[in-house]
């Protein structure tokens, strides 16, 4: 069983950060939505954001809980797949420059892991929980990550292959459009991998057991895991092999502990004690430490780890409830319907308030969306809400049948949607300018906005001189941007969408009487 | 280096002097001229197979247009990410029929590409015409990669100069217009001229220039080998892209033309208009590209039961 530790470890979180690279990554819409969606759930800041709103996050959650309690901190080692970067970013530096591990022993820091943590708590519970979400939750600063760096580095590359291939007739592999990642999204994953980079030659997994505010909450359960490794003092040469091999730094050799709370659980140190001297046991003795507090019997003297286990349980416990009701309105703030109009956001949403308040930037919608009108807004939503997503009708629009960010968000941010329903969720609404319109300007046929109008709500009429002009009916249209986009008129288009900060529904197209043959006869030549 | 080019230029003179006599007298022996007859086959009460067949019969089979060793390029309207049924994109199952005849007519390659309108993956996989590539070994190429068009120069346009156009059209030996008839909320009607708006890169200098006519400049570019179009289920309102299956009459009909004008005049009047309605039909006329008056043109009529 021992030497499975190891090898089941790395095959889990080796499987899991490629999965989830891969979703990010993904420039052709290989990888099933349904199956990113759940690469991305499965994570423990998503699902501790949507647990007050869905029986599946809260799943999630007890599971996560549930299998830290178990095991510790195994969630570090196996699916986070910032710290799998990491692991990986050692392998690389490793085989780049090798050199001996820090051989020390090194306490945790207390002051930092918890300061870091209870700030966190406190700013959710003031209500910066958007804020905080999205720029301390490692699972989306990986996305960023991966959207931001990895993708189009990605995307240079099948593009610079391309013209190679075409010598062998490769039609499977094509170009896919550049674009230069958003600065929004790319400098912040930039500066977080450099860093990342510098702390990870230092001392590995120092991000992971001192700063991540999830590490951190998952090591107030992992220090009362039930599985935990213990040393054997009577198997122990003191030889420091372990030492070498630990990445988190948290064998205690004077003392012959383990800190459970700073452990990520990667078996290293197991594989490598050459007298077989670590082991992975269960160390509960009931009922010493209960696995679930409700039937804890009630200790009679306080113990401070259980203390601390009880804090970590309140803390995650309030943070859904307190991430539900964000924002909370200021007085006099308007209503919700008359807030200020900012860039359109993906139908499903909701509206940009609950939006804005769920999403946590980690691109995951940006990377699937197949026309790309999805993109990281820069200031568009105001700082607080840097890197979260718009729809940027400029280059692109919403297919009309397709709702794939729906399906693969993790947060609830964008809720998933029925194509029927998605083809009546109104995110905007499109206003026309004649005065601006080529049929005024240049006295010709365009209909290019209403040529591309999946409901008709662009349609056109009988103009001066045989010419056909678009006119708007505004309960048909969804604000898929397909008009504005298509519109050949620069530098300011002669229909654009105006976005709802509430979505609505729209009218349904009425279609039910059949159209009939314009001629009769059967060749009318 | 200047000697050599003059005596070439003085060989040029003696050889033209000689030959404008034969020639001249050629064409004064043929001075009323009569334009050639276009063909225009019109088939209806088919399936879509069976009427391309029928249509290519008539026309001296596919033989006449695909020889052994030839590339072929095959255009229908995959425009939009709606399913066959909708009429919004040519039917795959004509377009696989006739990519199976070219092969077996001894094509080297038989490519099928259109620049859409929705994204392009979505429109080839709704539209069928991924899975009809699929069965009839042909190869199915994008039209959403700008490095694989090329500029070229329309000196006959009168709007429309130059345009950036597949490599596909430019390059292959057989090149097929496969339209799909339908309503346009634009242009009026969409057939066979406006479907070439498919194979160029930038199609909002149309749009801002003057759509129809830059259609009807385009059409002098390269004119195609043949121009089919499915008139199954014409789209008769909410065109080009169509709201529901409600949209499409069917009428069981397919046209086949070497004429593009002739084939627009014609599928213009199984829409209820009068092909001059049409205006990039009489620009096209005009221009020379074809014959707009179905008069002068040679339609044979087939009614298959």
């Amino acid at each position: 069983m021992r030497r499975l530790l190891r090898p089941l470890r790395r095959t889990l979180g080796l499987a899991c950060l490629a999965a989830l690279t891969a979703a990010f990554v993904d420039f052709r819409g290989l990888v099933p939505a349904q199956l990113s969606h759940w690469l991305a759930a499965i994570q423990f800041a998503p699902a501790l954001r949507s647990a007050g709103a869905g029986l599946a996050a809260a799943t999630v959650l007890l599971l996560i809980v549930g299998a830290t309690l178990a095991f510790g901190r195994v969630y570090c080692s196996t699916l986070c797949p910032l710290g799998l970067l990491q692991d990986v970013m050692a392998r690389l530096a490793a085989w780049v420059r090798p050199r001996p591990r820090p051989l020390r022993f090194v306490p945790g820091n207390r002051w930092v892991r918890y300061g870091v943590l209870a700030a966190v708590v406190v700013g959710i519970a003031g209500g910066a929980g958007a804020v905080v979400f999205t720029w301390t939750d490692p699972y989306s600063h990986f996305g960023r990550i991966a959207t931001g760096l990895f993708r189009p580095l990605l995307v240079a590359a099948n593009n610079g292959l391309v013209p190679a291939s075409q010598h062998f007739d490769a039609s499977w592999l094509y170009r896919v459009p550049f674009r230069w990642p958003a600065p929004a999204v790319a400098l912040p994953a930039l500066t977080l991998l450099v860093l990342l980079a510098v702390l990870v030659a230092w001392r590995e997994r120092i991000f992971c057991n001192t700063l991540c505010p999830v590490g951190t909450m998952l090591g107030l359960f992992a220090r009362h895991a039930a599985f935990q490794i213990t040393l054997a003092p009577e198997a122990c040469t003191k030889c420091a092999a372990c030492l070498k091999a630990c990445k988190a730094q948290c064998i205690d050799l004077r003392r012959g502990r383990v800190d459970a709370s700073r452990c990520v659980g990667c078996f290293n140190c197991i594989a490598a004690c050459p007298e077989q001297g670590l082991a992975y046991a269960c160390v509960w003795t009931l009922p010493a430490v209960a696995p679930d507090p409700d039937t804890c019997p009630s200790a009679p003297v306080a113990d401070p780890t259980r203390r601390a286990l009880l804090a970590g349980l309140a803390a995650m416990a309030v943070t859904p409830v307190l991430a539900a009701g964000e924002p909370r309105r200021r007085r006099g703030n308007p209503a919700p319907d008359e807030s200020p109009r900012g860039p359109a956001v993906p139908p499903g949403a909701g509206s940009t308030r609950h939006f804005l308040s769920r999403c946590t930037a980690c691109q995951l919608c940006v990377s699937a969306c197949p026309t790309q009108v999805l993109q990281p807004a820069g200031l568009e939503h105001g700082f607080a809400a840097l890197a979260k997503p718009l729809l940027d009708f400029e280059h692109a629009f919403c297919n009309y049948d397709c709702h794939r960010c729906g399906e693969v968000c993790p947060t609830g941010a964008i809720a998933p949607l029925s194509t029927a329903e998605k083809r009546l969720t109104s995110v905007g609404v499109a206003r026309f300018e004649p005065s601006r319109c080529v049929v005024e300007t240049n006295g010709t046929d365009c209909a290019a906005c209403s040529e591309h109008c999946p409901t008709k709500a662009v349609f056109t009429e009988p103009h001066r001189n045989n010419l056909r002009l678009p006119r708007v009916d505004e309960e048909l249209c969804i604000g898929c941007g397909a008009c504005e986009y298509a519109c050949p008129v620069r530098p300011v288009r002669a229909i654009t969408v105006s976005p709802r900060a509430v979505h609505t529904r729209a009218k349904p197209p009425t279609d039910a009487v059949p159209a009939t043959p314009p001629v009769k006869g059967d060749f009318p030549f | 280096m200047n000697s050599s080019r003059r005596d070439f230029l003085k060989a040029g003179l003696v050889i033209a002097s000689g030959l404008t006599g034969g020639l001249g007298r050629a064409l004064a022996a043929d001075s009323t001229p009569k334009p050639p007859r276009p063909v225009l086959v019109a088939v209806r009460e088919g399936s879509r197979s069976a009427m391309l067949d029928r249509a290519l019969a008539e026309l001296g089979g596919i033989g006449a247009f695909v020889r052994p060793g030839q590339t072929v390029v095959i255009k229908p309207n995959i425009g939009w990410d709606v399913p066959p049924e909708r009429g919004a994109n040519t039917h795959p199952e004509l377009v696989a029929r006739l990519a199976i005849l070219c092969r077996e007519a001894g094509a080297k390659s038989v490519s099928i590409f259109d620049h859409t309108c929705d994204q392009w993956q979505r429109c080839y996989a709704t539209s069928g015409m991924e899975q009809a590539a699929k069965d009839s070994g042909a190869t199915l190429v994008t039209g959403d990669d700008e490095d694989m068009y090329r500029e070229v120069a329309i000196p006959r346009g009168v709007s429309l100069r130059s345009a950036k156009v597949h490599r596909l059209v430019l390059d292959s030996d057989v090149y097929l217009n496969v339209p799909v008839l339908k309503h346009h909320s634009g242009s009026l009607m969409t057939g066979a001229m406006k479907n070439l708006m498919g194979v160029v890169w930038d199609r909002r200098i149309y749009h801002s220039t003057d759509l129809h006519q830059c259609i009807a400049d385009f059409c002098t570019v390269r004119p195609p080998t043949l121009n089919i179009m499915d008139a199954f289920h014409p789209m008769v309102r909410n065109g080009p892209r169509g709201r529901a299956e409600a949209d499409v009459v069917e009428l069981r009909s397919l046209l086949a033309s070497t004429d593009i004008v002739a084939i627009d005049a014609a599928a213009s009047r199984m829409l209820g208009h009068d092909p001059g309605a049409i205006r990039h039909i009489p620009l096209a006329a005009a221009l020379g590209v074809g014959v707009m008056d179905l008069e002068a043109v040679d339609i044979r009529r087939h009614k298959l039961t």
